[in-house]
């Protein structure tokens, strides 16, 4: 049967149209998505994968190297204004960027570069002046900068309102005086979002956030912490000692910092749970693999029901959490509030992270436990997910709350 | 510079060979069963041609004959800023082959009038036939050459070194010129950024039907006639270890060396 040039022409127009439709249903996934996913999956082949090993051994990556040619492709700002670089995109992008960074061999450079997308540089972007931006917010974009953010301290973790770090106004300038500890990517940074009591006041109020250069004399890396995983990100415990910042380095109104630190977390909880998803995905792929071509009594690992069955649930509780991890992000984009599924979906990323680490290190037996397999470090790595970026505990109290359930204060 | 890259859509070839199946009533890839990539040769000629661009000006068009799903290939293209994007529908077509793609691509090239240059990837991954550069070059009566991995561009027109059987050729050419590119260091794809990405999906792309460039199905059809798919299927893999013994090391080499002459000989 032959087609006329106007049927032709008129089902090619349905079909062009018919492909800037969402590719995965129930998603904002489009072709461009798609094809974003491809440059990140090529960056991660090319640039990070044939050199995480060494990177793991040193226990450091070149942050600067990496991130000038994560920024120079555009993945470092990518829900960032276009005036200072970014690509004001939408936020499937986010989404994509993290599930395709989880094909990286190890959890160390996603949440490196996780710390300078996601958490020190959300309150800037959304609270800073404009000039504060263009000198901290874009050459983060662009990669030239490494940054990253200073919150917990030696006494004060999740419990924030315990923080003892101050800076006290003393003319144009805060004096910033304290300790903070376990700071992603400060060995490297150039500059670091610090969050530090300006007024006396208790709990909550009275602390803002403020960026200090790390060339700024009275700052100081004290140690270069080692760690149970995530070896080839850096980690640190910092010292600042009378550090002297101009006051226009604060963030947004004084007083406020906890409030925008607050604000971020949400997006920070929802990208990485979606990285959690599509690296429980793969560790699962793997061992499927694993368990086919490995034979015990005469019969591949995969035919006992045990396996099976244990991987087809694990399978089933990785699908739920990224589906509300894609629910979450339908939320935000009708503008609605979406810190209770947030907080579920960080809840049991870190907790389903945990039960696939330990399922396939015990299904892929002696060889899971060896160092030169992939296994053994996502064993390790991904212990962090109920730790960091808010503990289980933490989701768990955020979720009692929404419930009702939890006791008054 | 006038540039004109072709562009070919094929199942990945890195599709793991678990998943890889046939359809075997149309005797094709089942296209369920891999996803769809630009030809890595085709993008090693486009980026060649980026290079050229870069150094000596000029602007690039990429044509794709294909069904819907190679708008994709297109926009990839444009989205390594690439200039123009042509498509020419497959309106089902199971088995155009080389002839029946050189017959239409040759049509819409002479539709979109003069280019400098016309570049092809050497094959494509999923047939690996080859022929396609050759037989649009011999459809426009331009000169020819193949397997060429740099082109630079002089006074006196376009260097082009090229790979052949017994070692490298150097041609010069006034141009037009087709040529056939192969993978090369200096021609790695680049990684499409954000921002041209997003770009990309926003530019219009030019499609035709066959009778947008005087063709039907059946002259198509007719062109591509000279090949039959009769038979389409996995070949098994048997793979078996043999040991080779010997008293010394001596005796082993020999009887290894014996035994690849065997091999060889038998296939």
């Amino acid at each position: 049967m032959s087609t006329t040039a106007s049927d032709a022409r008129s089902d090619a127009a349905r079909s062009n149209a018919a492909r800037s439709d969402a590719v995965v249903p129930g998603t904002g996934f489009t072709r461009a998505h798609e094809l974003f996913r491809e440059s990140v999956r090529k960056f991660v082949d090319q640039e990070i994968n044939p050199y995480v090993d060494e990177w793991e051994e040193a226990e450091m990556f070149p942050a600067h190297e990496v991130f000038r040619k994560a920024g120079d492709l555009g993945f470092l700002g990518l829900s960032y204004p276009e005036e200072y670089g970014g690509m004001g995109a939408d936020y499937w992008y986010n989404i994509a960027l993290s599930e395709e960074l989880a094909r990286i061999n190890g959890g160390s450079i996603p949440m490196a570069m996780g710390v300078q997308t996601d958490m020190a540089t959300p309150a800037l972007n959304a609270h800073g002046s404009h000039e504060l931006k263009e000198r901290f917010l874009a050459p983060a974009i662009s990669g030239e900068a490494v940054c990253s953010i200073a919150v917990t301290e030696p006494g004060a973790g999740s419990d924030v309102a315990a923080i003892r770090t101050t800076a006290v106004r003393d003319g144009d300038h805060y004096v910033i005086n304290g300790t903070k500890l376990y700071i992603t990517n400060a060995v490297q940074a150039d500059w670091i979002c610090v969050l530090a009591r300006t007024s006396p006041e208790g709990g909550y109020r009275g602390m803002s956030l403020i960026i200090v250069p790390t060339d700024t004399p009275g700052f100081a890396v004290t140690k270069k912490l080692k760690k149970l995983g995530n070896w080839a990100s850096d980690t640190a415990e910092l010292a600042f000692d009378n550090c002297r910042v101009p006051v226009e380095n604060r963030i947004g109104e004084e007083g406020m910092g906890f409030i925008y630190q607050m604000e971020q977390f949400q997006n920070e909880r929802l990208v990485s749970s979606a990285g959690c998803a599509a690296g429980a995905d793969k560790i699962l792929k793997m061992t499927i693999e694993y368990c086919r071509g490995r034979e015990t009594f005469g019969k591949p690992l995969i035919e006992n029901q045990w396996i099976h069955f244990r991987l087809s649930e694990l399978i089933a509780e990785t699908e739920f959490l990224r589906q509300m991890c894609y629910h979450c992000v339908r939320k935000m984009e009708a503008g609605q509030d979406f810190t209770r599924e947030a907080s579920m979906a960080k809840l049991k990323a870190g907790r389903l992270a945990r039960e696939v680490a330990d399922t396939c290190m015990q299904f892929h037996g002696g060889m899971g436990y060896m160092e030169e397999y992939p296994l053994a470090r996502y064993y390790r790595d991904s212990r962090l997910w109920s730790i960091g970026a808010g503990a289980d505990e933490v989701m768990l109290g955020i979720i009692a709350k929404f419930e009702g359930i939890a006791p008054g204060r | 510079m006038k540039i004109l890259v072709c562009l070919k859509q094929i199942p990945d070839p890195e599709v793991a060979p678990r998943d890889f199946r046939l359809d075997e009533n149309n005797l094709i890839a089942d296209p369920a069963s891999a996803g769809l990539v630009t030809n890595i040769f085709c993008e090693n000629a486009l980026e060649t041609a980026l290079q050229l661009k870069e150094a000596a000006g000029g602007e690039i068009t990429v044509l794709t004959f294909g069904p819907a799903e190679a708008e994709d290939v297109l926009r990839k293209a444009l989205a390594v800023r690439a200039d123009h994007a042509v498509h020419v529908i497959n309106p089902g077509l199971l088995h155009p082959g080389s002839s029946g793609a050189a017959c239409v691509l040759s049509a819409a090239i002479r539709k979109l009038g003069s280019f400098d240059l016309l570049m092809f990837g050497r094959e494509a991954g999923d047939w690996g036939e080859g022929q396609t550069a050759g037989l649009v070059a011999e459809h426009l009566g331009l000169p020819f050459v193949a397997f060429v991995d740099s082109l630079q561009t002089t006074e006196s027109g376009l260097h082009i070194v090229g790979q052949t059987d017994s070692g490298r050729e150097e041609l010069t050419a006034a141009g037009p010129v087709v040529v056939s590119i192969t993978n090369s260091d200096a021609n790695v794809p680049r990684i499409p950024k954000t921002r041209d990405i997003m770009m990309a999906h926003r530019r219009d792309i030019t499609t035709w039907s066959l009778e947008d460039i005087d063709l039907t199905e059946d002259l198509v059809r007719e062109a591509a006639g000279s090949v039959e798919v009769t038979e389409l299927f996995i070949p098994e893999k048997d793979t078996t270890c043999e040991f080779i013994t010997g008293d010394s090391a001596d005796e082993r080499i020999d009887a290894f060396a014996r035994r690849i002459v065997d091999v060889i000989g038998s296939i």
